[in-house]
């Protein structure tokens, strides 16, 4: 809650306000569960103008999910706070919370406005390398994030999926209100949107009365400069241990995925992919690839591959991690290549095999007779191969398969 | 002494009879001397017709530089009604089926034992009775040959649901034979079919080359169970000529005797294959490189080849520490080829239909896949019947299928299942007097039904 709300308004007003966030946080909910087949699921993060600006710095292109941000954006510039008040649905659980708090003899604190903190290293971040690496805390991607758990709800991603949502919600109790006035980088993006206005009102009104220069100008200047500085430089620190040896393997990432270290930071973590995939092959990474990885999307086809007739998951990215991707551009796309190992394929000890080539949708395995080894050894067509990993789900060696997928190394 | 003995026999003769009154059993001597054509000699070899010389104006000629087969009349070894090429798997199911189902069946196969390369190639793993689920798809006549397997002690190993089981070769030539004799199935084994013979675009029977020489069956219907296509293709029926791994199966014994103890970590021998029902004895599977299983160029070098791959591996492996005991029993007489001709038939058995999981109204069969991985797969009646040819219906690997299809289709369990369809089919056309084309599909579905055959 921003110095503005707490003018108090009316009972009424009031009122109104809940419902009408009751309303949008329903509309949410609604469209994020039962919209998951379609493309509507990118609004919901994609209304935030954070990720809306996120996004723009680092893909350098406007996306109509990004347009809407940036109306949103537009509006707030107008009326402060408004996206706050009025629709979402992160800070209308967070204060529902908070009443609670309240009511339980809590009280809300000082504390210095990380929520803007948080906004200027994300976009430092995202201007310089480009990797916003805090856009996850976007509390519109938090709570799409949330509904992972109704899509595996037995997962232990889920938990960590929740983990987000949880500890604003448990912040709130604790502290009320203290998520939306202080921590929300959406919350603190308008807070510096409407500074930034009433800084260009004072200055283009000569009646300083009316229109005074905000008494905090110098402190949020200084702040957006460093902040921005040093959000570059960790940016820097991390894509320097994310590009230096010795990590773990690269991650497959879902089809139309930017840069690894762009997705990195662009993904604002909201499920959204995860929930779309029809075959379950998208799952939360659970720190398998490194920190810099938990909760993005990764490939696994233990349980499925990546149909040739599918291209779900890039429609429904708010912050255009995984670029929308026609389906004919399908067959063209690299999520990896796979790779065999003879050691354990079943060719290699002379058994009768022929799953990864018969299921290849894209006909790009052979099996080559080896001379020198006396046995047959899969061999993959790069130029045909997309990595959907119907091979790799189709192998039948147990516990480990003989031909994997693995990422493409760095061009 | 007979004047017309020639002078070894002469010699022998003098040598026995020296010896023998040396001993003085001279009567012995003489008896062997005088014994005329058709008696005993009372030694083991006896003479069957003396100075045969055969007829060689049939015999081919050099003319030009060509070599010329001339015409000549073959003599009829046999009639029948339904003519079954090959005593494989499929063959073997085609010929009990027919039989059962009334027509008199004649069974001809080219080495001296049933089973194809289930047991001359010594394919002991029995992959692809079973689908998704567990489910078993393989019923019927196939299934019967393998209950009798049950009920010998060391014939077949791993019968659970859902497990792929391993038979032992010498068993399942016992069994096939005794079930062919049961049945009541004409035999003639150590015959290769060379030649279809047809009357107009309808095949009525097949030439045979065996020691006897050159000679015709004639039939009602002919199955063609060669797994080459050998009697279509002499017809004239439209097929696809297709490339596949050739390969051999050899057994290795003493598996029993290694010691693993003395194993270092990390080198234990890959290539030793699965096991089989005989304690200590693996069978081993080589897959060999992709050629054409037709051209006797190639089936020499992949013979010899693979012989010398075998052998050498063999020594690799018993210089392995703890693996000196294990040896090379046998590599299998039969060489491993796997897809050669495929007919191009009414229909065919596709794999966008397997994934589809497309059902026919003609469906003769279900097939199974290697490990329970997908679902049933329908054969329609169709993939059996040559499109331009009449009076013959193919069996087991050579049917009607796109390439997908071929490692599918070349299980035994999916043999037994295409053989059973043919047979019973064949025997059907034969009773209503029609071409295999025309047979009502649901009497043929009917018997097949009573046979215990799965439909889906």
């Amino acid at each position: 809650m921003s110095e503005q709300d707490t003018k108090a308004p009316g009972k009424d007003r009031r009122r109104i306000r809940r419902t009408v966030r009751s309303i949008c946080m329903f509309a949410a909910l609604a469209i994020l569960w039962f919209g998951r087949d379609s493309h509507a699921p990118s609004l919901i993060p994609g209304l935030s103008p954070f990720v809306a600006v996120a996004s723009l710095l680092v893909t350098r292109t406007l996306h109509v999910t990004a347009c809407i941000g940036l109306v949103i954006g537009i509006v707030v510039l107008l009326r402060p706070r408004w996206f706050c008040r009025w629709v979402c649905p992160m800070g209308h659980c967070a204060d529902g919370v908070s009443r609670a708090g309240r009511r339980l003899g809590r009280h809300p604190v000082k504390f210095f406005p990380l929520g803007q903190w948080i906004l200027w290293l994300t976009l430092g971040g995202a201007v310089l390398l480009p990797w916003p690496f805090l856009l996850w805390l976007d509390p519109l991607a938090i709570f799409s994030n949330a509904l992972t758990l109704l899509a595996a709800p037995s997962t232990p991603a889920t938990g960590l999926a929740l983990l987000p949502a949880l500890a604003v919600l448990l912040l709130s109790l604790v502290w009320p209100y203290i998520w939306c006035s202080k921590l929300c980088p959406l919350g603190a993006f308008q807070d510096v949107l409407s500074h930034l206005v009433k800084c260009v009102r004072s200055h283009m009104h000569r009646d300083k009365q009316k229109h005074p220069v905000p008494d905090d100008a110098s402190r949020v200047t200084r702040r957006a400069v460093l902040g921005t500085v040093v959000g570059a430089q960790c940016a820097l620190g991390l894509w320097l241990n994310h590009v230096s040896g010795g990590k773990p393997a690269r991650p497959l990432r879902p089809p139309g995925a930017v840069d690894e270290a762009a997705f990195l930071g662009l993904c604002v973590r909201c499920g959204n992919c995860i929930r779309a995939c029809p075959t379950g092959i998208i799952k939360p990474d659970l720190g398998g690839h490194g920190w810099t990885s938990l909760m993005s999307p990764v490939l696994d086809f233990s349980e499925g591959y990546c149909r040739e007739d599918c291209v779900a998951c890039t429609g429904v990215c708010p912050s255009d991690a995984l670029r929308p991707l026609p389906i004919q551009e399908k067959p063209d796309i690299h999520l990896g290549l796979p790779q065999v190992d003879m050691n354990i394929c079943l060719l290699g000890a002379d058994r009768e095999c022929a799953e990864c080539r018969r299921w290849c949708p894209y006909g790009a395995i052979r099996y080559v007779f080896s001379e020198s080894e006396y046995c047959l050894v899969p061999q993959i067509d790069a130029a045909k191969c997309n990595g959907c990993g119907a091979c790799e789900n189709a192998c039948p060696t147990k516990p480990k398969k003989a031909i994997v997928v693995a990422a493409l190394a760095r061009e | 002494m007979d004047k017309r003995m020639n002078r070894r026999e002469c010699l022998r003769a003098l040598g026995l009879s020296g010896l023998a009154g040396g001993l003085g059993l001279s009567l012995t001597e003489t008896a062997a001397a005088q014994q005329r054509v058709g008696e005993s000699s009372g030694f083991q070899s006896s003479i069957i017709a003396e100075h045969k010389v055969l007829d060689t104006s049939t015999a081919a000629k050099l003319v030009d530089g060509k070599v010329i087969q001339p015409r000549r009349e073959l003599s009829v070894l046999h009639e029948t009604d339904v003519l079954v090429v090959g005593g494989g798997p499929a063959g073997v199911t085609a010929a009990i089926a027919a039989k059962r189902a009334g027509a008199s069946v004649t069974l001809v196969e080219r080495y001296g034992h049933f089973g194809g390369l289930w047991t001359g190639g010594l394919v002991l793993l029995v992959l692809g009775h079973i689908v998704t689920g567990k489910k078993q798809v393989c019923q019927g006549i196939g299934e019967e040959i393998m209950r009798r397997l049950d009920k010998i002690d060391g014939a077949i190993v791993d019968r659970r649901p859902g497990v792929n089981p391993t038979a032992d070769a010498e068993a399942v030539k016992y069994v096939m034979l005794e079930m062919i004799e049961e049945a009541g199935v004409d035999v003639f084994l150590h015959c290769w079919g060379v030649d279809a013979i047809v009357e107009g675009n309808t095949i009525r029977g097949a030439v045979f080359e065996s020691k006897s020489g050159r000679q015709a069956i004639l039939a009602q219907a002919v199955v063609d169970a060669s797994g080459d296509g050998d009697v279509f293709a002499a017809a004239g029926a439209d097929f696809e000529h297709r490339s596949h791994n050739i390969g051999l199966v050899s057994r290795v014994g003493n598996l029993d005797r290694v010691d693993k103890s003395k194993v270092p970590e990390g080198s234990k021998p890959r290539r030793l294959g699965s096991h089989s029902p005989v304690a200590g004895v693996n069978w081993v599977n080589l897959t060999g490189p992709e050629l054409d299983g037709l051209d006797v160029k190639t089936l020499t070098r992949m013979e010899m080849n693979h012989r010398k791959f075998i052998w050498r591996n063999m020594q690799k492996t018993k210089g392995t520490p703890g693996y000196e005991k294990v040896y090379l029993m046998e590599t299998a007489p039969q060489l491993g080829v796997r897809i050669t001709r495929v007919l191009n038939g009414l229909n065919r058995v596709r794999l966008s239909d397997l994934r589809a999981g497309k059902q026919f109204s003609d469906v003769v069969g279900v097939g199974g896949s290697t490990n329970g991985q997908h679902g049933p797969w329908q054969i329609p009646y169709g993939a059996l019947v040559p499109t331009n040819v009449d009076g013959v219906l193919a069996a087991g690997r050579c049917i009607s299928m796109d390439i997908g299809m071929a490692d599918l289709v070349r299980l035994i369990p999916n043999c037994f299942v295409t053989g059973h369809a043919a047979g019973v089919a064949a025997a059907v056309a034969i009773q209503d007097r029609c071409a295999p084309r025309d047979v009502e599909i649901a009497k043929v579905q009917t018997i097949l039904k009573q046979q215990e055959a799965y439909l889906g």
